[in-house]
């Protein structure tokens, strides 16, 4: 799940509302159940938190680190130290495991920071603005590092940066002005969908066509409509694929082609802060 | 309390690692070796109170400078985020650093006591009083200390904690002063305050449960109100 919105726009607050460290003045935010504030302890043992200025002991090595706070985290003497083995493998931080994490590259200390977020294994990951501060390649892998990371957890990644949001987050959320503007899938997730289709057929019946597919709550033409073939880009708010193919069909105009079509998030973004700018007018 | 050692092993190591640790032991024992044996040799007599009473002066000066990194460095530094946001509980927190800073101000009263140890071989001292004033002086670091930890807490600026509770400190030392000014009953009030009024019998020899209970107080306030703080994030 990204978090997207300008700088100031409350994504860090919410992290850290989540994370435990900040109270709200208002409202409620609950993990697995927890509510933040009044189980904030046991909120607190579901979540992994790495802040996006990356906070360590400098004067700690990263094992002795890695050891501290997973005692913190409730882990003890028999599978202490196989977690804080498993994370510095898993962060390629082996070779590094004695050297002070003052010394360390932005790179390694990102990678630090997310070894001790994972130790107790935590439903949810936070990471916030974690490709701050890295050169390309370092950035490269921690994408990586994300994404492989996501399957087996919920990971609630920030950033003020389009593109880093839409290579890593199948879901993303926008904020603006503290206010949230909307949440949309990325990518297939089961949720919302976004279809690229190629018909033959009249442009007018098959708009109507494919309106009438439950589900689907937007119907657009990529160019000018065209007697040969169309292309529609289609959005639901569910998988439709099989329902749109058997529509086609079954009406008798030509299915072409059908693919999942990525979600413009550049449009999307400027779209909803367009409207919360009209509105606030 | 399962975090306690681990926060206090990590602030020990932080304390002790650090130079200005050693700075400060050495400072403080060559001022105090400098003034036991000017006392030794002018008055010639088998007691520690004047060491006493410069040790609590050296306290008022050098406490703050022990305690001005625990949490202000910490809020500097953001480690500060990554302790409250671990499952952590504010109070495990302050304990460890308060222990932490105890830790090393008994350390440099156990080393202040080899003088003690000079007078039991080379004389026949008074030991109730040299064990009160011990005390005394352990209690009134204590006290210190949690005033320090208390204003660390409220900033991320090291040198601002350290000023002010020494300040804090200084005030609270000489604050009897103001009460021959005062009418009855803030002349007592005031004098009830003071540092020096309560820890004088300490030196002396003489132990009252009020002056215990005073320093106790003064301890367990600021810890609860440096949790507070915490807390109130």
């Amino acid at each position: 799940m990204g978090l997207l919105g300008p700088n100031g726009s409350g994504k860090t607050t919410i992290l850290r509302i989540l994370a435990g460290y900040l109270r709200p003045s208002a409202g409620t935010a609950r993990i697995a159940g927890l509510d933040v504030v009044d189980d904030s302890l046991a909120a607190r043992r579901c979540v992994g938190y790495v802040p996006e200025d990356v906070p360590l002991y400098g004067g700690m090595a990263v094992r002795e680190f890695l050891v501290f706070m997973g005692r913190l985290k409730g882990l003890t003497a028999p599978g202490l130290s196989g977690a804080v083995s498993e994370a510095m493998h898993r962060l390629r931080l082996e070779q590094m495991h004695d050297v002070q994490i003052g010394r360390l590259s932005r790179g390694y200390r990102q990678r630090v920071a997310i070894a001790q977020a994972l130790l107790g294994n935590p439903a949810l990951l936070i990471l916030d603005e974690p490709t701050n501060g890295l050169d390309p390649r370092q950035i490269i892998e921690m994408r990586e590092l994300i994404r492989s990371l996501g399957g087996e957890r919920t990971i609630l990644v920030t950033s003020h940066i389009l593109g880093e949001i839409e290579r890593v987050a199948d879901r993303v959320a926008i904020l603006l002005d503290g206010r949230l503007l909307g949440v949309h899938a990325l990518r297939g997730s089961g949720m919302a969908q976004r279809l690229r289709v190629r018909i033959r057929g009249d442009d007018q019946h098959v708009r109507t066509c494919l309106a009438r597919v439950p589900g689907v709550t937007a119907v657009e033409a990529e160019g000018e409509p065209a007697i040969s073939a169309t292309t529609y880009v289609v959005d639901a708010d569910r998988s439709v694929g099989e329902a749109l193919a058997t529509a086609v069909v079954g009406n008798g105009f030509g299915l072409l082609a059908m693919e999942p079509a990525p979600v413009d998030l550049e449009a999307l973004f400027l779209r909803l802060t367009a409207q919360r700018t009209e509105a606030a007018r | 309390m399962r975090n306690f050692l681990p926060l206090l092993m990590k602030e020990e190591k932080a304390v002790f690692s650090s130079p200005i640790a050693y700075a400060i032991i050495a400072v403080y024992l060559l001022l105090m070796g400098y003034t036991f044996t000017l006392m030794l040799f002018l008055n010639r007599t088998a007691e520690l109170v004047r060491i006493f009473f410069q040790a609590a002066v050296l306290f008022l000066l050098i406490v703050p400078v022990i305690t001005m990194r625990l949490l202000a460095e910490e809020r500097r530094s953001g480690t500060l985020e990554l302790l409250l946001t671990s499952p952590v509980r504010e109070f495990e927190i302050v304990l460890a650093k308060f222990a932490a800073s105890v830790t090393m101000i008994a350390l440099m009263l156990l080393l202040t006591a080899s003088h003690a140890v000079v007078l039991g071989i080379y004389a026949e001292p008074d030991w109730g009083p040299i064990y009160s004033g011990f005390l005394g002086l352990f209690l009134l670091a204590g006290a210190l200390s949690a005033v320090g930890l208390l204003v660390s807490g409220l900033t991320a600026n090291q040198i601002v904690a350290a000023v002010i509770a020494m300040g804090i400190g200084i005030l609270m030392w000489m604050i009897d002063s103001i009460g021959y000014l005062l009418p009855d009953p803030f002349d007592t009030i005031v004098t009830s305050l003071s540092f020096v009024a309560h820890f004088t019998p300490f030196a002396t020899g003489a132990l009252f449960l009020s002056d215990l209970g005073f320093f106790l107080t003064v301890m367990l306030a600021c810890l609860l109100l440096s949790v507070r703080t915490l807390a109130r994030r």
